[in-house]
């Protein structure tokens, strides 16, 4: 009853995790990128890249924000 | 329905599940439950009286404002109308709906026996009605309900009387029962999908629900949180947000609406979820861009925690403040835009038919884009501290709730009901439903947009002459609504009660393991053996 992948994951590099979160944060993703995140991608780098990528993207709204307000 | 699927049980299971045959009827059936049928159902009833009831609040509102001057109510009386209304139109109608929604169909469409905590379920469904009653009974104690808006916000809600703190306590059950819910969900979906239901096969519903399930986690505790410190501001002592003990009235406000925001996303979500099953059905083509919804609907949570403050523009904050929250907000139209141009690509040249889930899709998509837009100009902040509790808002987020929210509940219940019942809902009413709901809707709600530009506020019982026309016109508009959703009841209680059978798949575009695997109505225990999904 419990899924098991049976597929053995080879692990993604830090930048295919930084895409696949990348283009998360857009909404849009290719399915051939797809299939290759669904065996590579594990659970904690999605989490990890995912709170680094929301804190860059909050800073980068900040600094954005300073540029303007200065 | 009750009788049928259990005949249907007691038939399909008689000779291997003897044991499993054997549970309480009648009342007690209902009462000490754990089948994640019984409980769907259960919430749906649930939903649909307080829906009712809330209906009832709304069109004390309405028919208040027919007319300029004092008609029928105190103003203090009509604050508790606009408060109660909300509250329990998104604590007792919309949530709970969407939760019956996931107890039925996230056990179906996964290939799961049951829900992962089914006497938690339970717990979970029992929780709300003591709190609905709670809500209700807070019109009958002295000083009344809860008349500070469903924002509640302090200073107002740290005055009042003890209808307060019923409302308080309500909250704080419901709460507790969404974050139950939400454990369950989320654990049945991680754990208990069938072999072969990889996490990227999973239907869009499941999905949409597995994201608003961490929400709720994350920001149900948040809103206890606050309705706590003005639980303790009011009785024992503490100065969380009184500015005269050295407390902060906006920190409330900052709170509330942390929680808020995604709360309008956990609202929302499960809707985008409905209509992305009931689209690819009824197009005859499969969900475009199926990853990026899954991608899309991550991004709408994510962004739903850094946006609050859009809603407190007014309340004063640095320029870089409002910038920063304005920015944020914007950008969630990208996800959402997303969202929408792949329902339009689904149907691109697609085989579509119109039944009744399809005309509520196609109008959830049509008047939820036109409140999507409208929470667009609303996000610019000049533009927010001009039309701020104004009836621009109001219409704003009804185009969202009702025809975003309401729309797909409707499209998922007609779809569904075939599966549920095991006969066929009378199309002629469903349709007749529809068209009327969606003309009435936009009576109702389209010439608030004008009202609020024109400046008129929210949450007044009485109004300046040149707004009585448009507010005549949303009156009669609401008037209409409310009679329209009795439709739904007859549609629903004719489909409950008998009509043509359903087969175990009566769309033809529809490929989900509900549909495909099971007959019509299910039987009371189904995939006790997992189905196998390539």
């Amino acid at each position: 009853m419990i899924q098991v992948d049976s597929e053995k994951k080879v692990k993604a590099t830090p930048l295919q995790v930084a895409k696949a979160v990348f283009w998360s944060f857009f909404g849009v993703r290719k399915k051939a990128a797809l299939d290759k995140d669904v065996v590579t991608l594990t659970l904690p780098q999605v989490v990890v890249a995912g709170i680094i990528g929301a804190i860059i993207f909050v800073l980068s709204l900040v600094m954005l924000v300073r540029y303007i307000t200065r | 329905m009750e009788a049928a699927s259990h005949a249907k049980a007691t038939h399909d299971h008689a000779h291997s599940h003897d044991d499993h045959a054997h549970h309480p009827s009648g009342l007690m059936r209902w009462v000490t439950t754990t089948n994640h049928k019984d409980i769907g159902t259960l919430y749906l009833f649930f939903s649909m009286t307080m829906f009712f009831i809330g209906g009832l609040l709304a069109f004390g509102i309405r028919a208040e404002l027919f007319q300029p001057g004092l008609q029928y109510w105190e103003p203090e009386f009509f604050n508790e109308l606009t408060t109660m209304h909300g509250l329990i139109m998104v604590f007792g109608a919309i949530m709970p709906a969407f939760v019956g929604f996931a107890n039925w169909q996230i056990p179906l469409m996964i290939g799961a026996p049951d829900m992962a905590f089914a006497r938690m379920n339970n717990w979970s469904f029992w929780l709300l009605p003591p709190a609905a009653i709670l809500l209700v009974a807070s019109f009958f104690v002295p000083g009344g309900a809860p008349a500070a808006g469903w924002t509640i916000y302090a200073p107002l809600s740290t005055q009042m009387g003890p209808g307060m703190d019923l409302g308080i306590f309500a909250l704080h059950i419901m709460g507790a029962s969404s974050i139950m819910g939400s454990i369950n969900i989320v654990t049945t979906i991680l754990n208990m999908r069938a072999p072969g239901m990889t996490l990227m096969k999973m239907p869009l519903f499941v999905w949409t629900w597995l994201i608003t399930a961490y929400l709720l986690i994350a920001v149900m505790p948040v809103l206890a949180g606050a309705i706590t410190m003005v639980l303790t501001d009011r009785h024992f002592g503490t100065n969380f947000f009184n500015a005269a003990g050295g407390g902060d009235p906006v920190m409330f406000q900052h709170i509330f609406w942390f929680f808020g925001h995604p709360e309008v996303y956990i609202m929302i979500l499960p809707a985008f979820g409905i209509v992305s099953q009931v689209i690819p059905t009824f197009a005859r083509k499969p969900l475009f861009g199926y990853a990026s919804m899954v991608y899309a609907t991550s991004s709408i949570a994510i962004l739903s925690f850094i946006v609050w403050a859009h809603h407190m523009f007014t309340t004063g904050m640095p320029a870089a403040g409002q910038l920063f929250f304005m920015f944020a907000t914007m950008l969630i139209a990208v996800p959402t835009g997303v969202k929408v141009f792949n329902w339009i690509a689904t149907m691109w040249k697609g085989s579509m038919t119109f039944e009744t889930p399809m005309l509520f899709a196609i109008g959830f998509i049509f008047v939820f884009s036109m409140g999507g837009f409208t929470g667009l100009i609303l996000a610019i902040t000049p533009v927010d501290i001009q039309l701020q509790d104004t009836y621009y808002v109001v219409a704003h987020f009804h185009y969202v709730l009702v025809a975003g929210s309401l729309y797909a509940i409707f499209s998922g219940a007609y779809f569904w009901l075939p599966k549920w019942t095991g006969h066929m809902y009378s199309e002629t009413l469903g349709k007749w439903h529809f068209w009327l709901s969606l003309i009435f809707f936009n009576v109702t709600f389209f010439p608030m947009h004008f009202l609020g530009l024109a400046g008129m506020p929210r949450r007044i019982p009485d109004y300046a002459l040149q707004f009585a026309d448009f507010n005549m016109l949303a009156t009669i508009g609401a008037l209409g609504f409310g009679l329209s959703q009795l439709l739904f009841v007859a549609a629903v209680i004719k489909c409950i009660r008998g009509g043509e059978k359903a087969p175990a798949n009566p769309w033809e575009g529809a490929d989900t393991l509900e549909w495909t695997h099971l007959p019509s109505p299910p039987p009371y225990h189904s995939f006790e053996t997992p189905p196998v999904v390539k």
